[in-house]
Formats: structure tokens, C-alpha cells, sequence
């Protein structure tokens, strides 16, 4: 079954009287475990695809299904809920609390959904040993490096136990070798878990650890290459 | 609202400390502005009270019902036969201290070649005596004490005007109920200062038996002066005292002090302008200077309010934790501005020092600021208030973020 399927998704920005394309006609579907890149340079259309399949933007034309349910008209209210309980985010900075610690940065996203005190306490525990960071778990992000705090971020992509993870260029702001760690922790995750892993990057090294490929260009899907590069993710 | 929220919020508020306890220290003199104000007010209202019933001899009027709505000079012709007996059937009342036989008499008072108007009053020196406060305001010879004596005290303004002094004998002169003329020579007792400087330049006393003999009114007044040992039974106390009067064959009108006292009330309205119009203030500056602090809070944070929102926060919740750490402000402050308030409080009134006259008064009196606990309350809620309205905008523009551009915000 497709946890998420864009049909024909269309966004223009207007700039001044200019209407840009940010993405055009975006036809795709992601399967239950999938491990997918959106590849393409700066500029191609990747960060709105992301942001419209990850429910934080409206399409202005098209159609999108979630688990199956057209989501493109839901109101805001019931997309805050499908984000907060079926969808985990990455950004390309990590975007932690800075007041919080790891383990409240972690468990953040799950007590925004009522969940008890200590409840939200062993999730965040456990995501955080999922991601090899246990021991660093009461250190604020200021005390952490650049790997660990995108980490502690993949961490609470992780504790709501998502369908899908949506990454917006993870590893562009880390050297080469933390980058491929992250990518390499993305694909233990995501066999161990089973969710789906949608990340995008301009960088070669990274694209062709996964196993499908879309690539974009000037905000067209121009191709969609399965069994693609190395297979980290499977 | 769980307490992690306050702890998020809280945690929140320490990111710039300076600036939050820069924020907070606005709070801290609002508060501080707002209970030592309401302590002096109160204090001055209690002291203005206790001055203007002991002026009036008492908590409750009683006088001829046709007086009533008549001015004064109107009303100099309708007189309380009797005084005595109405005077020890108000006595049976338990919450009665004492009952102040009043005439009121006006006319010139007469030194050598001066004359000066005055407005007199006839009351028994005992009884005056007893009632305590009379005896203060003496600030030259003694106070009166034969009943028969045709002994006179003076206001000190009337004394300055007359240019007489403790010991001199002067001529009192006035109109009686008939409109004859009469008059009695009397020495000068005491000169007394009275607190309003209208009534000073005015006032004169002798002794009820002299000044009913002076008005051929003997055994009658012009008002019964009822002196309760409870302010706070005023009104009930007036009720039954004209009820019991009336049932006992004596038509009486009677007066609450409030109802009498049309200066007491100008200058409370006045201070209590005054306040609210210092709490405005007050509050706009707190609520500009708490405003400012949150919204570049909220422009900092943009991005993180972006991922809240992204991850799943709902936008209700974004908003009340902007509220949430302007509560926490405003919590912090008053806890504070009380302690302050508290300790700033006890050194002003250990310094003794001497205030001015009130307004239309003659005597200044030592500053003293009253513990006045429903002024916290109050400064409590108008922080709390106040900082919820500051806090309002600032939280409504974070929860209104489009998550996509908050986190494209740079």
C-alpha cells in the first residue's frame, strides 16, 4: 500500500507580479518502507515537494493521499494531527530547542499529543539509544556537535513511530564522513523500523546510497530510477 | 496545562536573561507603583474618615426633619425640643458611644475695634473631652471644661484674624431663632486648629449651656451627634436609631456622616481619579515595554516556531506558550514587586517623614503607608492582566506563522 501518492501536484509562488513554479504536475507514489532521494540542484523543486508531501503546504493544484485519504483539502487542524502522529520531519539545520535538552527535544514531539510525563520520558530514552546517543540525553544542543545534534533530530523524526520520514537535505550541513554516518544510521532505521525514509540532497555521494531515485529539475520530476546506486536502505 | 508547559515557558524566558530581567524589573516598579499608592490612598482615606466624624461630633445625625434640604441659615429655625430624653433613647442603643449636643449659631465675633464672621458651635465640654480627639487639635490655652462658663474657643485663623489669643475676652454676637439680637462677653480658652483651613478661618465653640442661653434655646439643638464604636455600623445604626425615635413620638431626620460629608467624598473621588489615571499609565508602559520584549522573541524564535509547528504543535498551543511565559512574567514580578513593595514600605514609614497638608487642610501629618492586602491582590491582577493584553499579540502572530516560511526565515 502507497503511505503517499501526488497526483499531479502543481505549487506557484507569486513573486511580485512573476508566478513561479516551485513544482509542476508532480505525479509519485511511496510505498510502506521505501527508501527514496529527491536529487537535483539547488533550486529544482525538492524543498516544496518535501514540504507538500509532508502536509506543511497546500498544493494549488493536484491531488495527495495519505495512507489511502485524500489529505489535499483537510483542514489545518486535522494536517497538524496527521504531522504530529504519522509523519516524522528532518531539516537540513537540525532545528532543536536550544532550552530544551536531547531527551526533552526528543520527547517534545510526542507530549505535544497529551502523552504522559513518563511516557514521553521512555520513548525519548529509547529513540535516543536507537540513534546511539543514550548517554547524551540530559546535554543541551549547544553542548552537542553537528552530527549529534542532527541525531537527536532523527530522533524525533522517530519517536511518534511515523509511516514515513521526511528529510529536507539532512546531511548538507555536515562534513562528508558525519554525513555518511547519518545516512548509514538512516538505513539501519529504517530496517529495523519500517518506515519509510524520503530525504532529498544535492550531493552524489549521498544520493547513490538509496534505492530509488526521483530526480528534479526546474520543478518537474524529469525521472524515477528504481533499484538505483548501493541499496543502503535495503 | 501541564507543568512541563510552565517549564517550557519558563525555560524560555531565561534564554536572554538581561532582557527578561529588564522586562521583569517594569513589572517589578508597576507593582511596587500600584500597592504603595493604594497603601497611601488608603491610609490618607482612613485618616480623612476618622478626621471629618470626629469634625461632625459622629458617626450619625439626627435633626428636625423640616431642616432637612434647607440650607444652613434656612435651617437655624428648626430645633429638637428635649434633647435629653431623645438623647438617652438613642443611648439605649448598644452600638451608641456617646450622643454630641449641637447648636449652631453664626454672627461677628468682636475684639477692640475688630470683627470677624464666624460659624459657632454650642457642645458640652465633657462630653467633647471624652469623645478624645478634640482635645488634639488644641495648640494654645486649655479646652474648655465648665458647662456654664462663658468661655469661648477659637479656629486659629479665626484667632489670627481676630488677633486674639488664649486669655483675651471677646464679644460673641449673633441673631436668635426670633431674629433678635443678643450677645455674651466671653474669655478665650483655648485656640484649636482645625485640619480644614475653610473651617479654621471660621470656627468657634462654647459651651452648649452659654450658647443655648445666647440663642434663648435652652434644652433644644440644632443636631444630635451620634458617636458609634463601629464604623462599619453606621448604616444599620442610622436606620434604627430614626426607627426607635419615630416610635417613640419623635420626628426625627437622620444622616449618615457620609451623607453629610461632601468634602470627604470630592477628595476620595479625586485621589481615586488620581490612581486610576496613574494605573493607566502605568499599565501602557508596562504593557509597551512587555510587548516589544515578546515580539523580538518571537521574531528570534521564528524558525523554532516553524519546526513546532511543523512537527505537529498545534497553533493553540504555540499561543498559550507565548501566554504562558507572559504569565510567568507577570507571576515573577508581583512575587517580587511585593517583597519590594513590603520592605520599601518599612523604611519609609520608620523615616518619619512629615507630608503636607491635604487639600484644604491646615496640618500636615508623618507619611505612613498602610498594608493594604487587597492593593496586592489588585496589583496582582492588574500585572496579570496586563500582561496577558502585552503578551495577546505577540502570541497570535507566533501561532499564525506559516510553517514554510518560518523555516525559511533567516
Amino acid at each position: 500500500m502507497a503511505i503517499l501518492e501526488a497526483r499531479g501536484l502543481t505549487r506557484v509562488y507569486r513573486v511580485g507580479e512573476e508566478r513561479i513554479a516551485g513544482i509542476r504536475d508532480a505525479t509519485l507514489s511511496v510505498a510502506e518502507g521505501e527508501f527514496a532521494v529527491l536529487a537535483g540542484p539547488s533550486g529544482s523543486g525538492k524543498t516544496t515537494l518535501l514540504n507538500l508531501l509532508g502536509l506543511l503546504d497546500r498544493a494549488d493544484e493536484g491531488t495527495l493521499l495519505f495512507e489511502g485519504r485524500d489529505v489535499s483539502a483537510l483542514p489545518e487542524r486535522e494536517r497538524s494531527r496527521l504531522r504530529r502522529e504519522r509523519i516524522g520531519f528532518v531539516f537540513q539545520a537540525h532545528q532543536l530547542v536550544p532550552v530544551l535538552t536531547a531527551r526533552e527535544n526528543v520527547a517534545l514531539a510526542v507530549w505535544i499529543r497529551g502523552l504522559p510525563e513518563g511516557e514521553c520520558r521512555r520513548r525519548a530514552g529509547e529513540a535516543l539509544e536507537a540513534v546511539g546517543l543514550a548517554e547524551l540525553s540530559e546535554r543541551r544542543p549547544e553542548t552537542l556537535s553537528g552530527g549529534q545534534r542532527q541525531r537527536v533530530a532523527v530522533a524525533r523524526a522517530l519517536v511518534g513511530g511515523p509511516a514515513v520520514i521526511l528529510a529536507d537535505e539532512p546531511t548538507a550541513s555536515l562534513d562528508s564522513e558525519t554525513a555518511l554516518g547519518l545516512l548509514g544510521l538512516f538505513a539501519a532505521l529504517h530496517r529495523e523500523r519500517g518506515a519509510a525514509f524520503v530525504f532529498s540532497s544535492h550531493d552524489p555521494a549521498i544520493v547513490s546510497r538509496a534505492r530509488r531515485r526521483l530526480t528534479l529539475r526546474d520543478g518537474r520530476i524529469t525521472s524515477d530510477d528504481l533499484s538505483f546506486g548501493s541499496g543502503a536502505g535495503a | 496545562m501541564t507543568l512541563r508547559w510552565w517549564r517550557f515557558a519558563g525555560r524560555n524566558l531565561f534564554r536572554h536573561r538581561r532582557r527578561t530581567l529588564l522586562t521583569g524589573s517594569i513589572v517589578v516598579v508597576g507593582f511596587v507603583a500600584v500597592t504603595m499608592t493604594a497603601g497611601f490612598m488608603a491610609q490618607t482615606f482612613d485618616a480623612l474618615r476618622g478626621a471629618t466624624i470626629d469634625a461632625l461630633g459622629g458617626h450619625v445625625r439626627v435633626f428636625d426633619p423640616r431642616a432637612e434640604g434647607k440650607t444652613d441659615e434656612e435651617a437655624q429655625a428648626y430645633l429638637l425640643d428635649d434633647w435629653e430624653g431623645l438623647s438617652r433613647l438613642i443611648r439605649e442603643d448598644r452600638r451608641v458611644v456617646r450622643v454630641l449636643p449641637k447648636l449652631s449659631f453664626f454672627g461677628l465675633v468682636v475684639k477692640g475695634e475688630r470683627s470677624v464672621a464666624y460659624l459657632g458651635t454650642g457642645t458640652d465640654p465633657a462630653l467633647e473631652i471624652a469623645s478624645g480627639h478634640a482635645p488634639e487639635m488644641l495648640v494654645q490655652g486649655a479646652y474648655f471644661s465648665n458647662r456654664d462658663g462663658e468661655d469661648v474657643m477659637l479656629g486659629a485663623g479665626l484667632a489670627r484674624s481676630l488677633g486674639a489669643k488664649a486669655g483675651d475676652l471677646v464679644t460673641v454676637m449673633t441673631a436668635t431663632p426670633d431674629g433678635a439680637l443678643n450677645a455674651v462677653d466671653a474669655d478665650v480658652t483655648g485656640i484649636l486648629q482645625y485640619p480644614i483651613k475653610e473651617v479654621d478661618d471660621r470656627l468657634l465653640f462654647l459651651p452648649y449651656r452659654t450658647a443655648a442661653r445666647l440663642l434663648k434655646a435652652e434644652g433644644k439643638v440644632h443636631v444630635l451627634a451620634v458617636r458609634l464604636a463601629d464604623d462599619g455600623q453606621t448604616d444599620s445604626a442610622a436606620r434604627s436609631i430614626g426607627a426607635v425615635a419615630r416610635a417613640a413620638g419623635r420626628p426625627v431626620a437622620v444622616k449618615t456622616w457620609l451623607e453629610t460629608a461632601a468634602f470627604y467624598r470630592q477628595v476620595r473621588l479625586l485621589y481615586i481619579a488620581i490612581f486610576l489615571f496613574t494605573g493607566i499609565v502605568l499599565a501602557v508602559v508596562v504593557v509597551l515595554a512587555v510587548a516589544n520584549t515578546m515580539t523580538m522573541s518571537v521574531f528570534e524564535r521564528t524558525r523554532e516556531i516553524g519546526t513546532l509547528l511543523a512537527i505537529g504543535m498545534e497553533r493553540e498551543q504555540v499561543r498559550r506558550l507565548f501566554l504562558l511565559e507572559g504569565l510567568l512574567l507577570a507571576a515573577a514580578g508581583a512575587i517580587v514587586g511585593a517583597i519590594a513593595s513590603l520592605l520599601l514600605r518599612a523604611v519609609l514609614n520608620a523615616m518619619g517623614l512629615q507630608m503636607p497638608p491635604p487639600p484644604g487642610g491646615t496640618r500636615g501629618a508623618l507619611l505612613f503607608i498602610r498594608f493594604f492586602p487587597s492593593a496586592y491582590a489588585a496589583g496582582f491582577a492588574l500585572m496579570t492582566a496586563t500582561l496577558l493584553v502585552a503578551s495577546w499579540w505577540p502570541a497570535r502572530r507566533a501561532s499564525r506563522l506559516d510553517p514554510v516560511e518560518a523555516l525559511a526565515h533567516v
